[in-house]
């Protein structure tokens, strides 16, 4: 995954008009946009990888916004799906967010509330993203750990001192200090707080 | 079931009923038919037998009350009493009969002790009894013709159908000649005489006719039945054509009602689009301006954009108000009835006025105004269910309708009045205001669109309250010229 510069905003909207000014405006804030007129030709050439967030007019020619949005939760696109209409009913609106968008505006749209919206949308996006990294990389230290120093991280967990450690598992004080330091090396803990945060969830999984 | 399947169905229907009645009538006519020829050919059969045993007692008289004078000959008596014995001939003990048959007879009479028949001779309809007694015997000769009580007879003997005949020794007289049949039915009938003496059976046949069955009847009850068909069936047909009329109209609202809803959508898009990329550009020029080092020509491009998607909305607006606000109807005015009009309108609402229990009372002469007939139609229609909705807020028993024609120089006016609430004051003048309406999820286009289309034919549409209560509203068209 290649890290990207800064976030990338997608603009769906088949009107040019509309396009053209939303593209300006969510400019004059230094996010990056890409106004795309044809939903179709956005699926297929858009980078999924990418930080950034989708904005989406419901009402288009060919395929309604809707259906885009349905698409692109169904292949696993995580990037916020923001949705614009010029006259939202309930039920459009109910639909939106069961098939996971992020938001529902309503046109014209106010500059404020779009760009705070897109920022927010951005900032989850990212975080998302980060907690998706942490995860992966935690299950990959846990993976590294030998049978023994995942007992010992589980007693850890539980939140036993070293001497009720070495009790439990028939060992020294001394060699429970050992695997203790092996762990922490291992998994990257700068502190106890840090390693218990990290990995109970994983621990309690494997349990 | 479709509606053809449906009438087929009927149509069958009434073929079997009719069919099934024919042939019940044809059975009753027919048994009617053999009680009276068999009562007939019992009534013969009695009448004949009593006649033989007349004959018999006769003979037993003639017997019992010989005498030995010769002189009293009572048997020479007694064709003046019995016509149909042309004569009556005595054998003494010592002569003889002249005829061996009769011998035969006298012998048989003997045996039997009872009177014995001799000589039956169809060809000329005569027989003789022969009794045999002492000292003398007695033989008469009888004509089967006068035999025959033709006074009490049962039948017109010339026409009657039936044909009665006598028969012995296979051989047969034939007393009543009846009528030939084509065949396809008979009734029969056969039965020995009473008495024993002259062994005759009464045969009895009737042949049946064609034109014997009750055709007359049969045809009245096809036409009944066919006539009682055709009406359920055409009231079948009015109340499909009436459940016909009632969907259409629904489809009809609700046609309006879709339509209406994609104007709306329609239009909301429509604007909606370049308001946004108004606001979108100014916006964006004001956030350029207010940057420390302005990006002036983004700014008043920016800004030129907004200025165009102005321009743009203001276009979508009034193409839309030339497609809406005044439909153009001038030009298909043709000279109409208001009655007729009138009555469509409340064929229309029926179902409506009898949930109500109202009962329309319309008046005023035949007014021909010219308009343009869906155009007058829908401002009717509209008035009566305004009308309608205005009178269902009031008590059952409050609720009056008046509709009435009227014709003034050159206008021709039609008023709906009806007893509901009435038009509050405030209200009043805003009434034909488009997107006016006190009613909940009203639209308030009804009165408006009324109006338009009534000044768009050259009339006017006015709303006033009446006293005591209720509102009154007046539609007034130009008449149409005299023809």
């Amino acid at each position: 995954m290649n890290a990207p510069l800064s976030p990338l905003i997608h603009l769906i909207d088949d009107d040019a008009a509309v396009r053209d000014s939303l593209a300006l405006l969510i400019g004059t804030v230094g996010l990056r946009v890409r106004a795309w007129a044809s939903p179709q030709d956005f699926m297929e050439k858009f980078d999924r990888g990418g930080i950034g967030a989708i904005v989406l007019d419901v009402r288009m020619p060919g395929i309604s916004g809707l259906t885009v949005l349905e698409k692109l939760v169904a292949v696993g696109v995580d990037q916020p799906v923001i949705m614009l209409t010029g006259h939202g009913t309930v039920e459009m609106c109910r639909r939106a967010f069961k098939s996971g968008a992020t938001e529902f505006l309503e046109k014209p749209v106010d500059d404020q509330q779009l760009l705070d919206t897109l920022q927010a949308a951005v900032q989850q996006h990212v975080r998302s993203r980060e907690r998706n990294r942490d995860d992966r990389d935690a299950r990959e230290r846990y993976a590294q750990l030998s049978a023994r120093e995942r007992e010992v991280l589980g007693l850890i967990v539980a939140g036993l001192t070293n001497k009720e450690i070495g009790r439990a598992l028939d060992v020294s004080p001394r060699t429970v200090e050992t695997h203790r330091a092996h762990l922490f090396a291992k998994l990257g803990a700068e502190s106890l707080a840090q390693l218990i945060r990290r990995y109970a969830a994983l621990v309690e999984d494997a349990a | 079931m479709t509606p053809l399947h449906n009438r087929l169905a009927v149509l069958l229907a009434g073929a079997a009923v009719a069919a099934i009645g024919s042939i019940v009538l044809a059975r009753l006519e027919l048994d009617n038919l053999r009680a009276a020829f068999e009562t007939d050919a019992r009534i013969v059969h009695r009448l004949l037998s009593q006649r033989t045993a007349q004959h018999d007692a006769v003979m037993a008289m003639l017997a019992l009350l010989q005498s030995g004078s010769r002189t009293d000959r009572p048997e020479q008596r007694i064709p003046s009493v019995y016509p149909q014995i042309l004569g009556v001939q005595q054998r003494s003990n010592d002569a003889a009969w002249p005829d061996a048959a009769l011998s035969a007879a006298e012998d048989e009479s003997r045996r039997n002790r009872r009177a014995a028949m001799a000589g039956v001779d169809f060809k000329a309809g005569r027989y003789q009894l022969v009794q045999a007694a002492v000292p003398a015997s007695y033989a008469a000769q009888i004509d089967l013709r006068s035999m025959v009580p033709w006074e009490e007879w049962p039948m017109p003997r010339e026409t009657s159908p039936v044909r009665v005949m006598l028969e012995y020794d296979g051989r047969q007289f034939v007393l009543q000649p009846g009528q030939e049949g084509s065949g396809w039915r008979q009734f029969d009938f056969r039965k020995r005489l009473a008495a024993d003496s002259q062994p005759f059976d009464v045969v009895a046949m009737r042949n049946l006719n064609w034109t014997d069955l009750p055709w007359i009847k049969m045809l009245g009850w096809t036409l009944l039945t066919a006539a009682t068909f055709a009406a359920l069936l055409a009231l079948e047909r009015q109340r499909a054509e009436r459940r016909r009329a009632e969907e259409l109209l629904r489809l009809g609202q609700v046609a309006r009602l879709n339509t209406l809803g994609e104007l709306a959508a329609g239009m909301a898009h429509e604007l909606n689009q370049p308001l946004t990329a108004v606001l979108a550009n100014t916006q964006a020029a004001r956030r350029l301006l207010d940057d420390e080092s302005p990006e002036l020509a983004t700014a008043r491009s920016a800004m030129q954009r907004a200025a165009e998607q102005a321009r743009r909305a203001s276009d979508v607006v009034g193409r839309l108000r030339r497609v809406v606000e005044r439909p153009d109807v001038a030009g298909q005015l043709q000279p109409l009835s208001l009655e007729a009009a009138v009555r469509n309108a409340l064929y229309l609402l029926e179902p409506e006025l009898q949930r109500l229990g109202i009962k329309p009372a319309v008046g005023g002469p035949a007014v021909t105004v010219l308009a343009e007939p869906v155009a007058l139609e829908q401002i009717i229609h509209n008035l009566l269910s305004n009308a309608l909705q205005a009178l269902a807020q009031v008590p059952a028993g409050e609720r009056a309708l008046h509709i009435e024609s009227r014709a003034a120089p050159g206008q021709g006016t039609l008023t709906v009045r009806d007893s509901g609430p009435g038009i509050a004051a405030d209200v009043l003048p805003r009434l034909f205001e488009p997107f006016f309406t006190t009613r909940e999820g009203g639209l308030g286009l009804g009165l408006s669109l009324c109006e338009s289309l009534a000044s768009g034919m050259g009339g006017t549409l006015v709303a006033a309250n009446h006293a005591p209560r209720g509102a009154a509203f007046t539609l007034q068209l130009p008449l149409a010229p005299a023809a």
